[in-house]
């Protein structure tokens, strides 16, 4: 409480002065559990944030909504740590400008909620670094660990079952700060390279196509996993190749804003023979 | 004098169904996801469910159906129709909302032209309804004038008896009496009283809405702005949704042979309105989800004098952002 109450008066205090145009944060939701973002852009909406272990959507997708930063004004926002490594990241591939971004840093144990310190993402390197000599424990699942068990054949069947019931809806796509291109190749239609179809065919190519897109930038925030109506254990993919890119291009993604993307990049002494 | 099937006769009620040919369908929890789906035997059923969390259009308009295969020769091109196998099945346990849903669809998909995919399986299907004796804080039926025991798309409704003993068995149409003929040896007759159906607030004035969306000044209302500020057009409100019926034709292979396949589309989605020009007449969130509470409650009953929603709630309980027409009603009442 006393932090939600902190942050009510900063963001009050920014607005006020001018130093930001909007905040973006969580306010109650339709049940007790639930909870909405709230985008502040007056001192009455400031009263409506809420701060708690249930505010969990990493809201920095938001960012790169059309024309929101081009007037290079400020804009607050509210992050976990992870939601601080997809503002690194979509700085990095050139969405947008960190010095436009003033963090709201949240994290919580249980059902406390406390205030990281800093504003800035190079306030927070010391945590992230932390973050990667120690991830959460998310990274070691036990479903996941089940997975890395079974033969190719038996994972084949795993995932094949689960993406029977994808409805391509594209909320996973939609509810990822990473998935932010104009135009998505699955809307493509001339050709269309990927089958709009939910059939096993086109369900397989749609999340195999987001998961090697996602493979070393994904921060494992979990958007995709929870917005999947169908629930499809999405997260475990994009774990699954996280975990590969830091085995094989010692890559944990998001560490700062200027940070190679690792796959999107190009060594003149890359020792590989051959660059897909 | 009423009839009572009671749960202890379910299963023989299955087999009976089954061995006259029909496919017994109804709710069932799976690992993961609930949904309606082909059951063996009565005790497979999950009776207990506020509603599955898929609806039961898609057993009647699959998010992607084959319609027809072509095969371009040298001289000739050779195509084969599909059309959906015969398959008379009854539908056990289905909720009001579910089955209104498909009532609400009819005159849709037999207006300019006659749906055969959507019209021969719903001649071919019994939908026996339970009337809702739980609801959940999503649930909507009555700010849409309906109820937990609508009748609106069943062919028979049942009332539960307390205890999960039965139901009392309100036979609606032919359909549905000649289905339950199949199993008459399997009911009693009786006159206990039903459990009462479930209170469910009514959240909106309907006709409060209804009157702010037809008055063309507010097509332009801020209002649409804000309401959906926070949308991130995915489809999951639209695909969930019982009634939502819009759909893209797709042909899949190569010059000269594949498949022309039906398969869901979204107003959600800006692909659905792009122009082959790059113009997109719904270019922003705003003006989807506007379309969509326009569709559903303003030019929709002006077509076809009924709502496009039966007030299931799926759109606001699995929304990402906890949005959906509840939200967005509610506002609109207290504009």
């Amino acid at each position: 409480m006393i932090t939600q109450e902190k942050y009510r008066t900063t963001v009050k205090e920014l607005l006020a002065n001018g130093t930001i145009k909007m905040a973006i944060g969580y306010r109650p939701g339709s049940t007790s559990d639930r909870r909405r973002p709230l985008f502040i852009r007056t001192s009455e909406e400031a009263d409506q944030l809420v701060l708690d272990s249930t505010c969990i959507t990493n809201l920095s997708g938001y960012l790169v909504t059309e024309g929101l930063l081009s007037d290079e004004k400020q804009v607050g926002i509210f992050l976990r740590p992870e939601g601080i490594r997809s503002i690194n990241i979509l700085a990095a591939e050139y969405q947008l400008n960190v010095d436009q971004i003033i963090i709201f840093g949240f994290d919580s144990t249980g059902r406390e909620v406390r205030a990281l310190q800093g504003q800035t993402t190079g306030d927070f390197s010391a945590l992230l670094s932390e973050i990667r000599e120690n991830p959460p424990l998310t990274t070691k699942e036990p479903l996941l660990e089940r997975i890395e068990k079974m033969n190719a054949k038996e994972r084949f069947d795993f995932w094949q079952q689960e993406f029977s019931r994808c409805i391509k809806c594209y909320a996973c796509r939609q509810a990822c700060p990473m998935c932010y291109c104009r135009r998505c190749i699955v809307d493509s239609n001339q050709p269309q390279w990927v089958n709009t179809s939910s059939h096993t065919l086109g369900n397989f190519e749609w999340n195999v196509v987001r998961a090697f897109h996602l493979s070393g930038r994904c921060v494992q925030c979990g958007n995709c996993d929870r917005a999947c109506p169908v629930n499809i254990p999405l997260r475990l993919i994009n774990q699954r190749m996280a975990n590969e890119v830091v085995d094989g291009f010692d890559h944990f993604a998001g560490l700062s804003p200027t940070q190679e993307p690792v796959l999107a990049s190009f060594k003149k002494d890359d020792t590989e023979t051959f660059i897909l | 004098m009423t009839r009572i099937l009671f749960s202890d006769k379910l299963d023989n009620c299955v087999a009976k169904w089954r061995s006259a040919g029909l496919t017994v369908i109804g709710p069932v929890q799976g690992e993961s996801l609930s949904s309606y789906a082909t059951v063996e035997k009565g005790t497979d059923l999950h009776l207990g469910l506020v509603l599955p969390d898929r609806s039961l259009k898609e057993l009647f308009f699959p998010q992607t159906e084959p319609m027809l295969s072509y095969t371009i020769k040298k001289n000739e091109i050779e195509t084969a129709d599909f059309t959906p196998p015969s398959a008379p099945r009854i539908i056990f346990g289905a909720r009001p909302c579910d089955a209104s849903g498909l009532a609400i669809d009819d005159p849709l998909f037999g207006w300019d032209y006659k749906d055969e995919y959507w019209f021969q399986r719903r001649n071919e299907s019994v939908i026996v309804t339970i009337a809702c004796t739980k609801a959940d804080d999503f649930c909507l039926c009555t700010s849409l004038k309906l109820a937990p025991d609508s009748t609106k798309g069943s062919d028979v409704l049942l009332r539960s008896l307390d205890k999960n003993r039965g139901w009392l068995v309100e036979e609606l149409t032919d359909r549905g009496r000649e289905a339950f003929a199949i199993i008459s040896e399997y009911l009693q007759e009786g006159s206990e009283p039903a459990l009462p159906t479930v209170e469910v607030p009514e959240k909106f004035n309907l006709d409060t809405c209804v009157t702010w969306l037809q008055n063309p000044e507010n097509f332009d209302s801020k209002f649409w702005k804000e309401i959906s500020m926070r949308c991130i057009g995915c489809a999951s409100c639209t695909y969930l949704c019982p009634t939502c019926h819009c759909f893209d034709i797709q042909d899949e292979g190569d010059t000269y042979s594949g498949i022309r396949r039906k398969n869901w589309d979204s107003c959600s989605f800006a692909l659905f309105t792009m122009h082959t020009s790059g113009h997109n007449p719904r270019s922003t969130q705003s003006a989807r989800w506007r379309q969509r509470i326009m569709h559903k409650f303003n030019y929709f009953p002006g077509k076809f004098s009924v709502n496009s929603c039966s007030g299931c709630g799926r759109c606001s309980r699995q929304c990402p952002v906890d949005m959906g027409i509840t939200e967005t009603l509610q506002e609109i009442s207290k504009l």
